[in-house]
């Protein structure tokens, strides 16, 4: 090919490229960037080309880039000539045959179809590649890409990379030639600084003002550098628009030069981006051959050319000094600034260092003038910026959108938000040297000064998306670990500090942390931001003084409570069901005992974790099941299955004998100490258990006339049957507990009283409110709060709820209280505000309500009540809702609408959420917190008043039988350390001895559940719904447990 | 006026703070009045006693024995000093921090020795893997660098500490 | 040319020094101290013990004063609550990064990082020490490297560099494992490119470079020849 030397032989190298990219023929381009390779684009790229082979098919076979959805690789594109462009997702190689066959059929192979492309545009031109179609969606309707511009990514993923004649058919070069042709440097200077375009390497500085710098410096020669030395773990997108697209990088280079009075410039790739540099190498060579690159450049007498250099992959290299001086040979340590590189750079010239991205931005804004790029971004912040979406989100990959979209856009709508029902939990932007966003600060814009305030940075647009799985030290550790080994060691800030840093956090994270090391971890981090030498030490404390101050908890869990929630930190939690249960079971103790056939230790290990095991065996949320790692494999152990079933084994025969005789037997010395628990529910309960296993005489107190709370009175019998949980109590009872019922604390029975007459009081009254709003018709015969309503079956008492019942809520108070009311024959609709996803009650209960008839209406908030004239209920009116933003929940917000629907009914129950009775916390005088529950000491559940202690629902608000008890569990322990002045909680416990290697072979068998009764059975009467496993069952069950609390020590 | 307790205690060191101690010529008379000493290797004491008013600790905490005295000592002590070098950032003893201590003692008893050639082991307390400075242990209220501190420094801030003030303020300081 | 005259405020006082003059050397040319210990006067300054950082008005951030050159009208702080905590901390920091054993170390009463300490009222560190484990090397037949002592002030680096043109010492490794390495990662004896002069171990901050044949206290830095003879050679850097 000969050099391009004036507008006629331009323009025939783009109709050839033109004929390439829109040929009259079929055209399969494969995405061949790092991404697609490493999901097998190569296999398949072979595949099509020996099919192609094979067939003697007329077609275009292409390689292109990455179109940016990484988690739908390898990404094919196909054109049918006259049509879309079509994107097909996760094609594999044995699809190519089929494939072919369709195109050569005229046909698309619709199962593998993402979405289509009827024009696009390149920005420094426009592509039509044919209308058609109709069924398929447009790129942009598709989610992941919906509200992403593609500036800086034009071209990827659509045009060839190695073929420079693609490039220029979707007008590269162009601009190069505009600015040659122009020759006013000066005029594209202001049209960069009229663009407000902000270097996209992370420090924000605008571009234009810099370009201007070294176009006054009067040296030569004067050396333009491109910064691909794209080094932050989980960032990506440098390499991928080198990759996806070379020429863009070398014509904006080309011009900078040009308007620079540069006549030579460097690109500083990673050695380890093999690929982008095998594809820059191709494309230099094609624009040395084509005339864009050499001596006069365009036929334009203008001569520059560029170099490519291989960085070692030394992270401080991005930073400019430090490549400069890698440039020169020497090792890579930055240099002070001033002087700046502008002044005094490479060889001691001036010198211009820009990020990938900003050069791909040139083009674009000399084709289309600033005002059109000021159109997008925000006010200080013009343009897009390409950020990688990674980490624990349902869609990753490269995402380039305006800049001031908000967080939540990117974690929600285009990620689609976490996996598998868990809570997002943070956002850390910036790489390793950015900061931790706590989700409930989503509504962050994103631009430079906004991450800069939350004591993040935009850095190169890594954005690393964490869940409940993520232990926040951890991440701060292993973030300062990277950026501890990158330092380079010249200045003592970055080289001590953060050495130093390091190894407070790996205490931390061992458990062996001090408050005075979070001391320590807050001072040193602010001295080596404010002292480092260069960037890296100035922003490398960034993820511990943001995890400090957004998730301080994390960072005392850790240390007060030596527990890593998040079951990260390995010396911190047993295994992950032990640490997600509330109650802290050692769930693999008495799996294994059960499964080594000793029924009697694993009742032992379970009841001294968990007094209530029958009831929790049959309601608890079981976040267990959430974080079992057989899930990996099949799905989670049953669990709370298995502990029902063994505690099932005892109770119900002539075992429970002995082993209270055991139980028993196991108590603690008498101490001779009072203690009052008021409040009998599951909290209550289990504080009694272990304060009387502990030798202390306890008394406990209730408004109603029997024990066990919400167990008793909210939960229907077909859930809990009242004879199992009488066992419960029973037992408890024996172990020496007093009852004291009908008496109201607070009313009957004074605080001050109980002061004078026990040594400690816990306080675990429950959440004995229903919230209520007050609204048109909620005064009428036939509505009930949910609560009152289940209290009053419980207790025996007749209700005539009619024949149509509308239950309004979506916890498990309102499908209670729709299945209770299914059992009285009653036709019964459920409206709940959000969608189904979105309901707090458990999924098993929903589904059994759902089967035994109960209809339901989402997006559906209750207006008004409607009565007749006697003043029965009539009719409910609901108004619809839509879904608006996410909020602080990561739900999106219910909105209501215009749209009112009426609905017929007898009774109305509304669920719609428990409260505490604040009155009692007013009354008490004890220091409250903002929602008016009791304010306590997070981690021995102290009250503002000496000696007492509060636990339960009265401190968190309404929440579950587990979260209670494990209230319960904590105040004994916390109460019992502080009357004797001695950790004697363990000695409550025998040893079990119990093998301590993993199975070789786990049971293969997937998961148990307990048979069900048919719904048309059950629904007639109040029989247990749920059946629980046999021995066969439960001990495969105990078989198929990985056994993770196993330490690494015992595995050979 | 009620004499103010005062003990001192020798770890891992050469002694030479406590030289240093008594190297205060004439100003021992007039503190001699003030102070009972109440426990150290300059008095008869074995057990360390209750309520101590300033202890100096002279050493740095090298063995179990060494550990398990500062920690006691702690607990019965107003004011706890670390004295010279090696109660303050380790010093010479911790010297040896970066050999394993089965490899030291080895290279000691063993390799070094001439004759009876074995590591000791019954009556002499364990060492610990490390030594290291008293602060790293317990809670120490004053420092007192130096190798050893100059007399006139120790008088002074027990002189100070006598007259009820803080003698932390305008130390001078100089390790080694 | 004349060099041009501007004004500038440290600590408050007026003073008059020459453009392109660095803060630092204004200070000094002023009667103004400034604690640095990676300075030294005759060779390229690099910004590394960060102890020289000052404030400027009108900005938040810190600036080295060693290669922050001066502009009419600025207005330097070089004390504050912030910069002595910030100071302590640097100093803190150096000495437990390495084996400081003043007691037993040849430069004990001549040392910078021990002036230092003393300067700054260091009676104790707030930290744990590291402790590492680290060499001597004694090769070479009159000069001794105790890496235990070495603050990577890389003084030795420049003076050999700039002023005996050897380019005989680098710095080698990242982080918490840089040290000083002589030649190419040879021992000291065996550097063909040494030529014994001794200027590194007379620049030498520390005990970490030294003559051999001295006991405690006995190594006395000839500082100032080092400087001197940037001064008569008429080196400007």
């Amino acid at each position: 090919m000969p050099r391009i030397l004036d507008f006629g032989a331009f323009n025939a190298v783009r109709e050839a490229g033109m004929a390439k990219l829109v040929p009259a023929v079929p055209r399969v381009a494969i995405g061949m960037g790092t991404c697609g390779r490493g999901n097998g684009a190569e296999g398949l790229y072979h595949a099509f080309a020996q099919a192609v082979e094979r067939s003697g098919d007329d077609l275009i076979l292409a390689p292109v880039g990455c179109f940016g959805a990484c988690f739908q690789e390898p990404l094919v594109s196909v054109r049918l000539p006259g049509n879309p462009l079509v994107i097909l997702r996760k094609v594999q190689a044995n699809d190519a045959g089929r494939l072919l066959q369709d195109i050569a059929k005229g046909n698309l192979t619709p199962d593998l179809i993402s979405c289509k492309i009827e024009e696009w545009d390149h920005i420094t031109g426009h592509v039509r590649y044919g209308q058609g179609y109709p069924e398929v969606p447009s790129w942009n309707e598709v989610t992941f890409f919906k509200g992403q511009k593609k500036i800086v990514l034009r071209n990827c993923g659509i045009i060839n990379p190695d073929d420079i004649e693609e490039y220029i058919a979707v007008g590269g070069y162009q601009a190069l030639y505009k600015v040659l042709i122009d020759a006013n440097p000066n005029g594209v200077i202001e049209q960069i600084k009229a663009s407000k375009l902000r270097g996209r390497g992370g420090a924000g500085y605008l571009t234009g003002n810099k370009w201007e710098f070294l176009a006054k410096a009067k040296a030569e020669p004067k050396y333009i550098i491109c910064n691909a030395d794209e080094g932050d773990p989980g960032a990506y997108m440098n390499r991928n628009e080198i990759e996806s697209d070379p020429h863009s990088l070398l014509e904006g280079m080309i011009i900078g030069g040009y308007v620079m009075g540069a006549t030579e410039g460097i690109i500083y790739v990673r050695a380890e981006y093999p690929l982008a540099v095998h594809r820059l190498n191709r494309a230099i060579e094609q624009a040395r051959e084509y005339g864009l690159l050499g001596e006069n450049i365009l036929g334009r007498g203008f001569k520059f050319d560029i170099e490519l250099v291989e960085g070692a992959g030394a992270f401080v290299c991005g930073e400019e000094t430090a490549l400069i001086a890698s440039l020169e040979g020497e090792a890579g340590r930055p240099r002070p600034r001033p002087p700046f590189p502008a002044q005094k750079g490479l060889w001691g010239k001036p010198t211009n260092i820009n990020n990938v991205e900003t050069w791909y931005n040139i083009a674009p804004i000399v084709t289309r003038g600033p005002a059109w790029f000021t159109e997008t971004g925000s006010a200080k912040s013009s343009g897009t910026k390409v950020f990688s979406l990674v980490g624990k989100v349902k869609n990753t990959g490269l995402v380039e959108m305006p800049l001031g979209t908000p967080l939540k856009t990117f974690i929600y709508d285009i990620g689609e938000g976490a996996v598998g029902g868990r809570q997002v939990k943070a956002v850390q932007t910036g790489g390793p040297s950015g900061g931790c966003i706590p989700q409930d600060m989503f509504d962050t814009a994103v631009d430079y000064e906004n991450l800069a305030q939350l004591g993040s940075i935009m850095g190169s647009g890594g954005m690393v998306v964490m869940d409940e799985d993520n232990c926040m030290v951890d991440v701060a550790r292993y973030f300062i670990e990277f950026t501890h080994s990158e330092s380079c060691g010249k200045c003592i800030p970055c080289r001590v500090g953060l050495n130093k840093c390091l190894r407070i956090l790996n205490r931390v994270t061992e458990g062996a942390g001090t408050a005075h090391h979070l001391e320590i971890l807050d001072e040193l981090s602010r001295y080596i931001r404010d002292c480092s030498l260069c960037g890296l030490g100035q922003t490398a404390p960034n993820p511990v003084l943001t995890t400090l101050r957004h998730f301080r908890n994390e960072f005392e869990d850790h240390i007060l409570a030596h527990r890593c929630t998040a079951g990260v930190c390995e010396e911190l939690a047993l295994s992950p069901c032990e640490n997600s249960c509330p109650l802290h079971m050692n769930i693999p103790r008495f799996l294994q005992l059960y499964k080594e056939n000793r029924l009697e230790d694993a009742f032992l290990s379970v009841i001294l974790d968990n007094p209530l095991p029958s009831s929790t065996g049959r309601v608890c949320q079981h976040p267990c099941d959430s974080r079992c790692r057989r899930q990996t494999l099949d799905q989670a152990v049953n669990m709370r299955e298995v502990h029902r079933f063994i505690a099932d084994s005892i109770f119900s025969s002539d075992k429970y004998e002995s082993m209270i005789r055991q139980i028993t037997a196991r108590k603690l010395e008498p101490t001779g100490r009072k203690i009052a628990v008021v409040g009998a529910g599951p909290a209550g309960l289990t504080a009694a258990f272990y304060l009387s296993m502990l030798g202390h005489e306890v008394t406990v107190y209730d408004s109603k006339s029997e024990a066990g709370g919400m167990l008793r009175f909210a939960l229907p019998e077909y859930r809990l049957p009242k004879s199992i949980l009488r066992r419960e109590i029973e037992l408890i009872e024996r172990l020496g507990v007093k009852f004291s019922f009908n008496t109201r604390v607070g009313v009957d029975l004074p605080l001050n009283d109980l002061d004078d007459h026990f040594d400690m009081i816990f306080l675990s009254i429950g959440t004995w409110k229903e919230s209520w709003v007050y609204q048109s018709g909620t005064e009428l015969k036939g509505v009930y709060p949910a609560l009152n309503f289940l209290d009053a079956i419980a207790s025996g008492q007749e209700i005539n709820l009619g024949k149509r019942v509308a239950v309004i809520g979506g916890g498990n108070a309102a499908i209670d209280s729709a299945r209770t009311s299914l059992r009285k024959g009653c036709e019964v609709t459920v409206f709940y505000r959000r969608e189904r996803k979105d309901m707090p009650a458990i999924e098993e209960e929903t589904r059994a309500a759902k089967d035994e008839g109960a209809k339901f209406v989402f997006l559906a908030a209750p207006h008004r009540v409607i009565g007749d004239a006697k003043g029965n209920v009539k009719a409910i009116e609901i108004v619809k809702t839509r879904l608006g933003e996410y909020d602080a929940s990561g739900r999106r917000k219910p909105i209501a609408t215009d749209e009112i629907q009426r609905f017929d009914c007898d009774s109305v129950i509304f669920a719609i959420g428990e409260t505490v009775d604040l009155d009692f916390c007013r009354a008490s005088g004890l220091a409250l917190k903002e929602s008016g529950t009791i304010d306590v000491n997070r981690f021995t559940l102290e009250t503002s008043r000496a000696r007492f202690y509060a636990g339960g629902d009265l401190v968190t608000g309404a929440s579950n039988v587990s979260n209670a008890m494990a209230y319960g569990k904590q105040a004994a322990r916390s109460i019992d350390l502080q009357l004797m002045e001695a950790d004697r909680w363990q000695s409550l416990y025998p040893q079990f001895d119990y093998e301590q290697t993993p199975p070789e072979e786990p049971s293969p068998n997937r998961r148990h559940t307990g048979q069900a009764l048919a719904a048309a059975v059950r629904v007639r009467s109040q029989d247990e719904v749920v059946a629980g496993l046999n021995h066969e069952e439960a001990l495969d069950e105990t078989c198929r447990c990985l056994r993770c609390d196993v330490g690494a020590a015992n595995v050979s | 006026m009620k004499k103010v307790k005062v003990a001192t205690v020798w770890l891992d060191g050469c002694s030479g703070c406590h030289m240093s101690l008594l190297d205060m010529d004439a100003a021992i008379i007039s503190l001699g009045r003030k102070i009972d000493l109440v426990y150290g290797p300059l008095v008869d004491a074995q057990e360390f006693p209750e309520d101590v008013d300033v202890t100096l600790v002279e050493g740095a905490v090298s063995s179990q024995d060494d550990l398990n005295k500062v920690q006691k000592i702690r607990q019965r002590t107003n004011i706890l000093i670390s004295l010279g070098d090696c109660a303050v950032t380790g010093n010479v003893p911790a010297m040896r921090n970066s050999i394993p201590v089965q490899k030291l003692l080895q290279r000691i008893y063993v390799d070094g020795a001439d004759e009876k050639k074995g590591v000791p082991s019954e009556r002499v307390p364990a060492l610990l893997k490390q030594a290291r400075p008293l602060r790293e242990f317990v809670k120490v209220d004053i420092c007192l660098p130096g190798c050893p501190p100059p007399s006139k420094t120790i008088v002074g801030v027990i002189n100070d500490l006598l007259d009820g003030k803080k003698p932390n303020g305008n130390l001078k300081v100089k390790f080694g | 040319m004349p060099q041009k005259k501007i004004s500038i405020r440290i600590d408050g006082e007026l003073i008059s020094a020459l453009e392109g003059q660095t803060i630092l050397q204004a200070a000094k040319a002023n009667g103004k101290y400034i604690p640095t210990l990676c300075d030294l006067d005759g060779l390229t300054s690099v910004g590394a013990c960060r102890i020289c950082l000052v404030e400027v008005s009108g900005s938040e951030r810190l600036f080295p004063a060693c290669t922050t050159p001066i502009q009419e009208g600025m207005s330097v702080t070089t004390n504050s609550p912030k910069l002595t905590r910030y100071r302590r901390i640097s100093v803190e920091l150096l000495l437990i990064e390495r084996n400081h054993v003043c007691a037993v170390c040849v430069s004990n009463g001549h040392c910078e990082l021990q002036t230092m300490a003393s300067a700054l009222g260091i009676g104790t560190v707030g930290l744990a020490y590291n402790f590492p484990k680290l060499s001597i090397d004694m090769s070479h037949p009159r000069f001794v490297l105790d890496h235990n002592r070495c603050i990577l002030c890389t003084r030795c680096v420049r003076v050999c560099a700039e002023l005996e043109g050897a380019h005989m010492w680098e710095l080698t490794s990242r982080g918490i494992h840089a040290r000083i390495v002589s030649e190419m990662n040879e021992q000291w004896g065996k550097a063909t490119s040494c030529t014994s002069c001794g200027k590194c171990v007379h620049a030498c901050p520390t005990g970490a470079l030294a003559e051999k044949g001295w006991a405690v206290e006995e190594m006395v830095k000839k500082i100032d020849a080092v400087t001197s003879l940037v001064h008569r050679r008429g080196a400007q850097v």
